[in-house]
């Protein structure tokens, strides 16, 4: 497997000399392979959207190393729209991004921009519009301005989608939606993955979400990466989450609660269905069952 | 990139928390000083007293431990503007005043430069610079809210005539309060259509006309969010049981202290000597001076 993108002792400094200087980045290290699905989970002020805003070149490394397909984005002479065709950044609420009045033109926006034609700006909005699960011909001529929320986040994700970028960058994706259209969005990203081995950067807050979709996480402290595993190993220390300001999925705190108690249960579940059978072998639920309806 | 992250850090109505004589001024006195100077400014009109300004605007923002770069961080996106007025003004200010006033410099067609000319372009740049550093020093060392509660007694004697001098404050505060916020939104919605490959730094022949139309994609969005903020606001503020001005106390209670007052008198004693104290002489025996030397110079390098 080759890395995709690789970031070495990164730093960043907002405003450096002026009395309102903020530290963001304070050695931040990681590695992400391609067709990986890799989570960024933090809290609030962590320097998460400062690090990911790096990976396509909108802020360049002050200090450290970024990587992204092998190129240096320190060096000056580098492509910023060869960049931006690779690495497709889906900002928190993308929907406030739309300014066209037609859904059609404002995801032909992108594509438009890199000088493709106009059948092959086309094809890729159709096949955006599709893959986000908006029907072409349905949702093409409609008034941007009248979508629903969720519709209109929508738009915006084909918007990205439309460059047919490599790796997909995605800011707390599932913000502010409700559960069914999040889970909905959730499994269109893993899609993503699965039919079209896009490599894809989750940031998120929702422990649920990355619990479910990511291969591997990074937990992102003041500036610094403080842990790197999967989903299992990171969510199997939820003292140490804790003491950073971020939890466990709910199911996995469950497990850690029973453990606490003294019940002898794996700690390492992340879905209900895990905690479920596990729960089931430990207890042995339907013998006690039947002894309290006796 | 710089390119981006620099609508944000527009420096008008950014309050710089140091400590200073200047930060601790009564803001109506300093509400006060500031009109007195900007009359100063813009009715100066010799060099000597643009010049004098010019050093004790500097004077009082070393005084305010205020850096420099910030009073004049806003000049740089008005200087290709100050370099087309200056253009249109050496080129067509020519000679208003009769033949006498000025003299020709060189004259070319209709163009016509003349000393004239040369004296308004330089007193414009001074006076430009004047009035930046003035603004900047009033919201740099003054909190908004200070500046607000200053307007709105300095006004207050004209409630009786009806003047509504609590919205005007309100609408002044308002707007200070959301030029950075509405920068911050500027600069993400920028990143989030340079990530979509819209370009805003390309400089090319036709630059101007490209820029022009990229700024679309900029404005909706920037517009939608101001108007959907300023409906949060008034649903926050009515949440929170504003009625408007009338019967509303304040928390800030202002007191003028003599330091005020021996401020006030000393840039009142300025402004009237600016004003009133005829340095324009001073221009004329200094512009003498030079020419008699220059004449002399050219002469003895014609000989």
């Amino acid at each position: 497997m080759t890395h995709v993108l690789e970031v070495e002792d990164l730093h960043h400094t907002y405003l450096p000399g002026s009395p309102f200087e903020a530290v963001s980045l304070r050695g931040v290290n990681m590695r992400v392979e391609e067709g990986e699905i890799v989570a960024i989970i933090g809290p609030t002020g962590s320097g998460k959207s400062t690090l990911i805003q790096h990976f396509n070149g909108l802020i360049r490394p002050q200090k450290g190393k970024v990587l992204v397909l092998g190129q240096d984005l320190s060096d000056h002479s580098l492509d910023v729209k060869w960049l931006r065709r690779q690495v497709g950044l889906i900002f928190q609420t993308p929907e406030q991004q739309l300014f066209e009045q037609y859904v059609g033109d404002d995801i032909a926006f992108g594509p438009r921009n890199f000088g493709l034609g106009r059948p092959e700006v086309r094809q890729r909005v159709k096949k955006a519009m599709e893959t986000v699960g908006l029907g072409f011909e349905e949702f093409k001529d409609r008034m941007t301005f009248s979508l629903s929320g969720g519709e209109m986040r929508k738009v915006a994700i084909a918007g990205v989608l439309a460059l047919e970028p490599t790796i997909l960058i995605f800011d707390e994706p599932t913000c502010g939606l409700d559960p069914a259209t999040a889970s909905e969005f959730l499994s269109k990203i893993r899609e993503l993955r699965d039919q079209e081995e896009r490599t894809v950067i989750l940031v998120s807050h929702d422990m649920e979400s990355v619990a479910k979709l990511a291969d591997r996480i990074y937990v992102i402290v003041q500036g610094r990466t403080v842990l790197e595993g999967t989903p299992r190993q990171i969510f199997s220390q939820s003292g140490l989450l804790r003491s950073y300001g971020l939890d466990a999925p709910q199911v996995t705190q469950v497990m850690h609660g029973l453990r606490h108690r003294g019940r002898e249960v794996r700690v390492d579940l992340l879905s209900v269905s895990e905690a479920e059978k596990e729960i089931g072998r430990r207890f042995d639920l339907r013998q006690r069952q039947a002894e309290t309806v006796a | 990139m710089t390119e981006y992250s620099a609508f944000s850090h527009l420096t008008i109505g950014q309050y710089l928390p140091y400590s200073s004589v200047v930060h601790r001024l009564d803001p109506r006195a300093k509400l006060v000083m500031f009109t007195l100077l900007v009359a100063a400014v813009t009715f100066a009109n010799s060099y000597t007293a643009s010049v004098v300004l010019l050093a004790v605007l500097l004077g009082v923002v070393h005084l305010s431990r205020t850096p420099l770069r910030y009073a004049l961080q806003g000049l740089r996106p008005a200087l290709p503007w100050i370099a087309v007025f200056a253009l249109l003004q050496l080129l067509f200010y020519r000679n208003p005043y009769g033949p006498d006033a000025c003299s020709t410099i060189w004259s070319w067609g209709f163009i016509d430069i003349t000393s004239c000319s040369i004296r308004q372009i330089g007193l414009m740049i001074l006076r430009l610079l004047e009035f930046m550093i003035l603004i900047s020093l009033l919201t740099l060392t003054t909190r908004t809210t200070e500046l607000t509660h200053g307007l709105e007694r300095l006004l207050s004697p004209l409630k009786r005539l009806r003047f509504p001098a609590h919205e005007l404050a309100l609408v002044f505060a308002i707007s200070l309060r959301f030029a950075p916020t509405l920068a911050g939104e500027l600069e993400r919605i920028m990143k989030a259509q340079a990530s979509r490959g819209a370009d805003f730094g390309e400089q090319g022949r036709l630059g101007f006309i490209k820029r022009t139309r990229n700024l679309l994609p900029l404005l909706v969005p920037l517009f939608l969010s101001a108007l959907r903020r300023a409906e949060d606001l008034t649903l926050a503020m009515e949440a929170r049981g504003y009625t408007g001005g009338r019967g509303r106390t304040s928390f800030i209670q202002l007191k003028v202290l003599p330091s005020d007052y021996l401020a006030l008198a000393l840039v009142f004693i300025f402004c009237a000597i600016i004003l009133l104290g005829g340095l324009e002489s001073i221009d004329q025996q200094v512009f003498t001076a030079v020419s008699d030397c220059a004449s002399n110079v050219f002469g003895f390098v014609r000989r």
